[in-house]
């Protein structure tokens, strides 16, 4: 507990070196949104001649360690207890803000997961420090070692620096699905540690009762969305994107009121209150295009509106329009890939 | 004795009416109302859900923003909370998260005892989702994030935390701090009646010196976080192509040609 004290910075912000990065583990794996930043924070630690430090906390993480430094930090420390199998906000806050007073890291990476913000959270209160939220750009200021963390705002539409010039470490969450997972090098050296640690029992008074694994759908990584509105006219609508969805390897998606209205499920939502997404091509049918929905797919790279409203505020950021009834159009375009596929086997099968 | 639940909530422009500037691609707030932030009216309901069901729960809504966020907490009381704070200074202004959480964890302090301390999982309009935990940082108390149900059972507070893999079902004794998600519950509507129970019960405002903080520790001045610039994302061109019925071919012909789709 920091108690009701402000964030008063470190005199000696200058010393704080290394760039830090926490390795979120998973059903005891390391997850992917923490693998995804070993190669940005190696970027920034080695552009000022320092060390990108992984931290890997749990209880069998022998394994996860030398995962975590052939991935790409230059060095790994594993902090062991049974107490930390599964993650926890008060023993993983209290653990790792040991290690910053320990280690005085100039950059603390943590990805933007559910867990990764709820930690981010805690340790920056703890740390007396500014933490960016859900950057997808990182950067340094190589002269000052100031981390450049940038930040979609305002609904995707504008992209924010933000800078933690005093307060240490300056830390930051990485939006998952943003940056990739580097190669993963079995020769590649680097230096690692184990530490055994017990935790005290007053910090342990939360208890994971049970954990039912679920599969939610994840549209942040599509890379074709097939998405549907209220001009579907009807909750079978769906069935029909389902099947033009399944022609081309897509997700289907959905617009706020559709999922208000129970025609799909919640996690097919797309928009401010749903998921940001940003596929290759995403096809919006019978969606007029309001701004909550736009601010969560309008970075897609390619846009198609499938809409009888020709004056539909989608198709203002569409590559493509299709200003035909839907239930008219969308069998003919499936009918059409149909045919395109089935047209392109033939030279193959052919010289058999 | 009562169980004192304690809900933070912030007033956001209404993101249905939030219109998107055609050229800037920047978003024009101006025109939208004020409206309570989705995720904690979610909070709100969670809360008024457990007054539903135990004995002797007292509600309090608690906002940290300028005079005008009163009638975000007019609404709330409408629906059901007993009573409802604002702190308001002029120099809370330009407050990044951490004091944010700083001022919201001195005005529950100030307020006395607390068993449950209800969020939104994060607001549509700054979405760091890091408020709610820095408040039971600042007060030393358990959390859990991300919510989709929470109940009493045992006298432990229980709450279910949705994970991107999972379930987690959490167990604590209170107190502690919820962060709801959006879309959990179907928050219930104010009704006119309590509207105007709501509007003649009042709310109480607290300024700085209410809490006990120091100016230079608030707002802008206790922010750790400066916003160095902002640029628009670029909004690539988009032709708009048309194409009608009877030209799907032709339409998919395109999307393979230029590798947008690969089939």
């Amino acid at each position: 507990m920091v108690g009701l004290v402000n964030a008063e910075p470190p005199e000696n912000a200058g010393e704080y070196k290394n760039v830090l990065i926490f390795l979120e583990t998973r059903q005891g794996k390391l997850a992917k949104p923490g693998l995804e930043m070993i190669s940005v924070g190696a970027a920034i630690a080695h552009k000022v001649n320092e060390e990108l430090i992984g931290i890997v906390m749990g209880n069998k993480i022998e394994g996860l360690v030398q995962e975590a430094g052939e991935y790409g930090c230059d060095k790994v420390i594993g902090l062991k207890s049974k107490d930390l199998e599964d993650f926890r906000t008060i023993p993983y806050s209290v653990n790792l803000s040991e290690l910053i007073t320990e280690l005085k890291p100039n950059i603390l990476l943590i990805p933007a997961t559910r867990n990764g913000r709820d930690l981010a959270s805690r340790i920056a209160v703890r740390s007396k420090t500014g933490v960016t939220a859900d950057c997808t750009e990182l950067d340094i200021d190589p002269a000052e070692r100031i981390l450049q963390a940038r930040r979609p705002t305002y609904g995707e539409s504008t992209l924010a620096e933000i800078l933690c010039k005093r307060h240490r470490p300056q830390m930051a969450t990485a939006r998952p699905g943003i940056f990739s997972v580097p190669e993963r090098d079995p020769k590649r050296k680097f230096v690692s540690e184990i530490r055994k640690t017990t935790i005290k029992k007053e910090f342990l008074k939360k208890e994971i009762v049970s954990f039912k694994p679920k599969s939610t759908l994840d549209l942040t990584s599509a890379k074709i969305i097939v998405s549907g509105g209220l001009g579907l006219g009807k909750p079978s609508g769906f069935k029909l994107l389902e099947e033009l969805a399944g022609e081309i390897g897509a997700s289907v998606g959905a617009s706020r009121p559709t999922v208000d209205m129970g025609w799909i499920e919640r996690d097919h939502q797309v928009g401010q209150t749903g998921q940001s997404v940003r596929p290759d091509i995403y096809i919006a049918c019978g969606i007029s295009g309001k701004a909550q929905h736009i601010m969560g797919m309008r970075l897609s790279k390619n846009i198609v509106s499938i809409n009888t409203d020709a004056s539909a505020e989608l198709n203002s950021i569409s590559d493509y329009i299709i200003n035909e009834d839907l239930y008219k159009v969308i069998p003919e375009l499936i009918d059409a890939i149909k045919r395109r596929k089935s047209g392109e086997k033939k030279p193959a099968e052919a010289p058999a | 004795m009562t169980l004192e639940i304690v809900v933070m909530i912030k007033q956001v422009p209404d993101s249905q009416e939030v219109v998107i500037d055609p050229v800037t691609f920047t978003l024009n707030r101006s025109a939208a109302r004020n409206v309570i932030n989705p995720a904690d009216e979610n909070a709100i309901e969670a809360a008024l859900r457990i007054k539903d069901k135990e004995k002797d729960v007292h509600i309090t809504v608690i906002t940290m923003g300028p005079p005008f966020a009163e009638t975000a907490l007019i609404d709330a009381m409408a629906r059901g909370v007993d009573d409802a704070i604002l702190v308001s200074d002029r120099a809370f202004a330009g407050a990044d998260t951490y004091p944010t959480g700083l001022t919201l964890a001195a005005t529950i302090t100030r307020m006395g005892k607390f068993d449950i301390i209800f969020a939104g999982e994060e607001s549509t309009d700054s979405s760091t989702g890091h408020v709610g935990p820095g408040v039971a940082e600042f007060l030393g108390i358990e959390q859990a994030s991300y919510t989709s149900s929470t109940w009493i059972e045992d006298e432990f507070v229980y709450a279910d935390r949705e994970l991107e893999d999972g379930i987690e079902t959490v167990r604590m004794k209170s107190p502690c701090l919820i962060t709801v998600l959006t879309n959990s519950n179907v928050p219930r509507n104010p009704t006119l009646r309590m509207k105007i129970d709501s509007i003649k019960k009042g709310i109480k405002t607290w300024s700085l010196a209410d809490i006990g903080l120091k100016p230079e520790w608030v707002g802008l001045k206790g922010s750790p976080t400066i916003v160095k610039s902002m640029r628009t994302i670029n909004e690539k061109k988009r032709e708009g192509k048309k194409f009608k019925a009877g030209e799907m071919d032709k339409f998919v012909d395109e999307l393979v040609s230029k590798g947008i789709l690969k089939l």
